[in-house]
This record gives structure tokens, sequence and C-alpha cells, in this order.
């Protein structure tokens, strides 16, 4: 009897595993798309932070790479500790899509503590060049910035910028708000200290509901909170009746797209310069934005948008 | 070592605890979710089970229904009753953000083992001693109530332990969807790079736990009704002294 027992609740377990199992195939291979290139010169691997912006640019080099001959594969992880982290980028890891004042900070930050000053400013040429021994230590090359900028953001509902006149932050000066936002918002220089501090906005509460998530959509929906934090390529923004507020005092640091290479792959495989290059100059703000819509609003797969970009531009 | 200097740190400093954010008023406001989470959920299984348990019916039942209940994520419920219209994320009093969402999620979350416990408990009363209690003429009340109680009443008590401590712990969750309680130190602190104060967190709350399960504990020992440690007693005070002298 209770031999049998034990026998059944294997047997009940195993299935499980192997449902899952299965189920984990199907989506590696969704995940991975069209990674058919012709692997003549040699493999690459791309990772990055998981979210769409990322899946949908992770793609983009990864087609343009196979179809030079390249057999790239992207695996994206949940923050950027752990591809930083670990030896993976740059050692085992060649190429990471970025934001140049993502890994700017984050090399400040790991390397020279969380207090240091920070490097970044407005401008994504300027802070690229402050971290340049930064980056150099660690063995990456950041390619051309790209013009497209994802940034935070703070938006509002049509209804309150109407009623209000509110079109930028600074409108907000003296106002008393409750604020939508990421956990770590509130102690940010580009997040909360940056409407208090900089823009003179009285924040009576911060409530960590995640960046750009559907809980804080609707809490600003709701009227519980009147801002809430988005970046600037979200694509849902207007399908949700909300407006973005204009950053007129510049609280934002450059955070352009960028390709992060590692130098030492680079050195030998210098035609990815000029392919990435173009990419970038053929990427905006609005066109990424456009593109987010298509992954978040019509639910498009990233790698086919990605391919219906490259395609439109020429780049493949 | 620095992280748990850090952790200390952020406990020793009295501004941490007081004031919107801090650790007193998430702990008042946890306590206060805990227990009346708990009492609902005692208030709802408690006589449900003790009635199943007593007629010997329906058990299977009742016990699958709430291990179903169990097997659901407190977390997936409760991000279902938040983005819901009601109860949604409205305040509630002292409760605080989601707080019924929260309560609900977390009286759910207390039934399994009030419920288990308690019809186990009264099922598995010695049926010689049922049988006993019937032939001494006691109608199904009082069998129910002098008979069966107090037997089951440890393995009841346990269940209601187990489910205080339990909802205790899990009611971090809440943090979450930027509810109340405990788990908003542990959330802000980790979002932030702040470890010490996420793990300060957490160490409250395993504080906590471990206190009010002592003190479940002595309640426990206090309520129950059979003597558990007859030798001893009969030692410290010897039953011939106080025997009647004879004039």
């Amino acid at each position: 009897m209770q031999l049998r027992r034990i026998a059944a609740s294997a047997l009940a377990i195993s299935t499980v595993l192997l449902a899952t199992a299965c189920a984990g195939d199907d989506l590696a291979s969704d995940d991975t798309g069209s990674s058919s290139g012709g692997g003549d010169k040699g493999t690459v691997k791309i990772s990055g932070q998981d979210f769409g912006e990322v899946q949908i640019v992770a793609s983009m080099y990864e087609q343009l790479l196979d179809a030079e001959g390249y057999d790239a594969s992207v695996q994206l992880v949940g923050t950027r500790d752990v591809y930083m982290g670990n030896g993976q980028f740059p050692e085992t890891v060649q190429l990471v899509p970025e934001y140049v004042g993502g890994i700017v900070d984050y090399l400040n930050s790991t390397v020279n503590g969380p207090d240091a000053d920070s490097l970044t400013t407005p401008d994504a040429d300027e802070s690229v060049s402050a971290a340049s021994s930064l980056l150099e230590d660690k063995g990456i090359t950041l390619l051309d910035p790209s013009a497209a900028v994802d940034t935070n953001a703070f938006f509002v509902t049509k209804e309150f910028s109407e009623s209000e006149g509110v079109t930028k932050l600074s409108d907000l000066k003296g106002t008393s708000v409750v604020v939508a936002a990421a956990p770590d918002c509130a102690e940010r220089t580009d997040c909360g200290k940056g409407l208090t501090d900089d823009y003179g906005i009285n924040v009576t509460q911060f409530l960590p509901l995640g960046f750009a998530s559907a809980d804080v959509f609707k809490s600003v929906a709701d009227d519980e909170s009147q801002l809430g934090l988005t970046s600037t390529t979200d694509g849902t923004l207007e399908s949700q009746g909300m407006v973005l507020l204009e950053d007129d005092q510049q609280i934002q640091p450059a955070q352009n797209l960028v390709p992060a290479v590692s130098t030492e792959w680079l050195a030998d495989n210098q035609d990815v310069e000029g392919i990435l290059n173009d990419l970038m100059a053929a990427l905006t703000t609005e066109k990424l934005t456009e593109l987010n819509a298509e992954v978040s609003v019509d639910r498009a797969k990233p790698a086919d948008v990605a391919k219906e970009f490259l395609t439109s531009e020429g780049l493949l | 070592m620095s992280i748990f200097s850090e952790v200390w740190d952020y406990l020793a400093d009295g501004s941490n605890w007081t004031g919107t954010g801090g650790i007193l008023g998430y702990l008042i406001q946890q306590l206060l979710l805990t227990g009346t989470a708990l009492l609902l959920a005692v208030a709802v299984g408690l006589p449900l089970a003790l009635w199943l348990g007593h007629v010997g019916r329906g058990g299977f039942l009742a016990i699958n229904i709430s291990n179903v209940g169990r097997a659901i994520p407190t977390f997936a419920l409760l991000a279902l009753l938040v983005t819901a219209d009601w109860p949604g994320v409205a305040t509630f009093g002292p409760f605080g953000r989601a707080g019924i969402a929260t309560l609900i999620a977390l009286t759910l979350f207390a039934l399994p083992p009030i419920i288990t416990n308690t019809y186990v408990a009264i099922r598995e009363v010695a049926g010689d001693v049922k049988e006993a209690a019937r032939g001494m003429g006691m109608t199904g009340w009082q069998q129910f109530r002098r008979v069966e109680l107090p037997l089951a009443l440890p393995l009841v008590a346990g269940g209601v332990r187990l489910a205080l401590v339990q909802v205790w712990a899990t009611a971090t969750i809440a943090a979450l969807v930027a509810g109340p309680g405990l788990g908003r130190i542990i959330t802000s602190g980790f979002a932030n790079n702040y470890y010490g104060k996420g793990i300060a967190g957490a160490v409250v709350v395993a504080v906590v736990a471990m206190a009010l399960e002592v003190l479940a504990a002595l309640v426990q020992r206090a309520i129950d009704p059979v003597p558990t440690t007859p030798t001893t007693r009969s030692e410290d005070a010897p039953q011939t002294n106080d025997l009647p002298t004879t004039a």
C-alpha cells in the first residue's frame, strides 16, 4: 500500500516535470527566433535585460550578425547584475544592447562605490568619455550611441494634463502629488529626488508599484496617484489615455541606446562596428516607441518586429 | 561581515523605527492584519471543521477544497484581488493600502491548516471512547462538548498556531502590491541595493514570528484540559499531606 502510494506520487511528479520541461523547450525556441546563420565567422553571445525593448534590439543584433555570417544567440536575463557579474560580459558574452547612462552608472557605482559622484550628464558623448577609463579597465567598448533615447519619464492622465494645464514637470512646482514608481525611485536623482529637489514638487507619497507596470497605470488612472513612472519609449501611453510630461530641467542622464561590445572580440571582428553603427543611426526615439507598441499593445513577437524594421530600413 | 553590521546599524537607529515608513508602524499594521485574518479564518473554519469532524461526513470535501486553497499561490490571489474593481487597492483604515485584498488573501491562506487539523483532530478521537460516551447516555452535543473537544483540543490549537505563524510570515507579500506590513521594509531595502535594510526587515519578521510561536505555545499549554505531567505533579505535592486526618 505504502509502496504503491510512493510509486503513484513519483509518477505524478515526473509527469509534471516532463510537462514543464516540454513547455520550457517551446518557449526557448520561440525566443531565439531565426538563429540559422551561416556561422563561418564564429559564435556570438548576446545578453541583456529581459524587457520588450531590449528583446527587440537584441533580436536586431542577432539577425544582422546572422546575415553577415556569424552564429549569434540571444540570452536575456533579469537584471544588469546578472550579465555583468560572474565573468559573463565581456568574457563569455560578447555583445549587449545597453543604455549609455545605465552602463556608465553601473560601472561607476560598482567600481567607485554607491556614493560616488555621477559621471553621467544629459549628453551621451560626454557621459561615454567621462567613463572611458572605467570601460577600458573592464574591457568594454561602447560603439556610437543612437539618437534613440530611453530615459525615465513621468506621465499623467490626459484629463489631468488638460484640466490643470500641465505639459512639463516644472508646471507641477509646489503642488502636492502621489507618485507611482519603481521601488528604487524615491532615492534616485533621476527619479524621486529629482522631482523634489530640482522641480520643487511636493511628493506626499511614493507607491512602489514597479517600473511602468500595469499597477502603476491603474493607480494613475484611478487617481490614487497623479504621476506615474515609465520610459520615453513607452508605446502604450496613448492607448491608455496618458501623456508624458517634458523633463524641461533635464534631470535625466543620457540613456541613448548603445551597443556594448567586448573590446577583445571586437578587435578580431571589426566589421561588427560598421553593422551596429548603421543600426544605431537608423533608430530614433519615435521609431523605437512605435516598435515597442507593436510588441506591448499589438502583441507581435519581438523577432518579427525587429525583422520588419530591418527590412524596411534596408539593413537586412 | 559588513552586511551584518549594516543590519545592526539599521536596527539600532531609532529614527528607522518611528514616523511614516518606520518599522514600528509597519509592525503594528502587520500584527493587525495577521490577527484579523486569523480571527476571520478561525470564525469561518473552526465551527465548520468541528461540525464536520463530529458528524464524520463531508470531511473529504472540506479538506480537499481547503487544500486546493493551499495550492493557489497567495501572491497570485492577492494580485488578482487588487486588479479587480472590488476590493482593489483602496486604503482600508489602519490596514493601509489594499487592506481588504490582503485580509481576504491571508484569511484564505489561514484556512487550510485550521480546517485540516481540526477535522482530523475530532475524527481521530478513539472510537471506543466515543462508544463509551454514548453508552453512558450522552447526547450528541454532550459527547462533542465533553469528550471529543477536550481530547482534540491540542491538535486543534496546533492548527491555529501553525496558521498564526504562517500568516504572519506570509503577510510580507502585501508589499509587492505596495500594501501594508513589514514587507515594505524588505522590498524597499532590496530595491535600493540597501541590503542591510532588507535583511533588517526580514530579521524583525523572523523574531516576531518566533515570539508569536512561543506565545501561542504558552496559550496552548494553558488551555490544554488534559494534564500532561501527572507524575511531576504528584511529586511536587504528595497526596498524603492533603488527606484529611481521621478525628
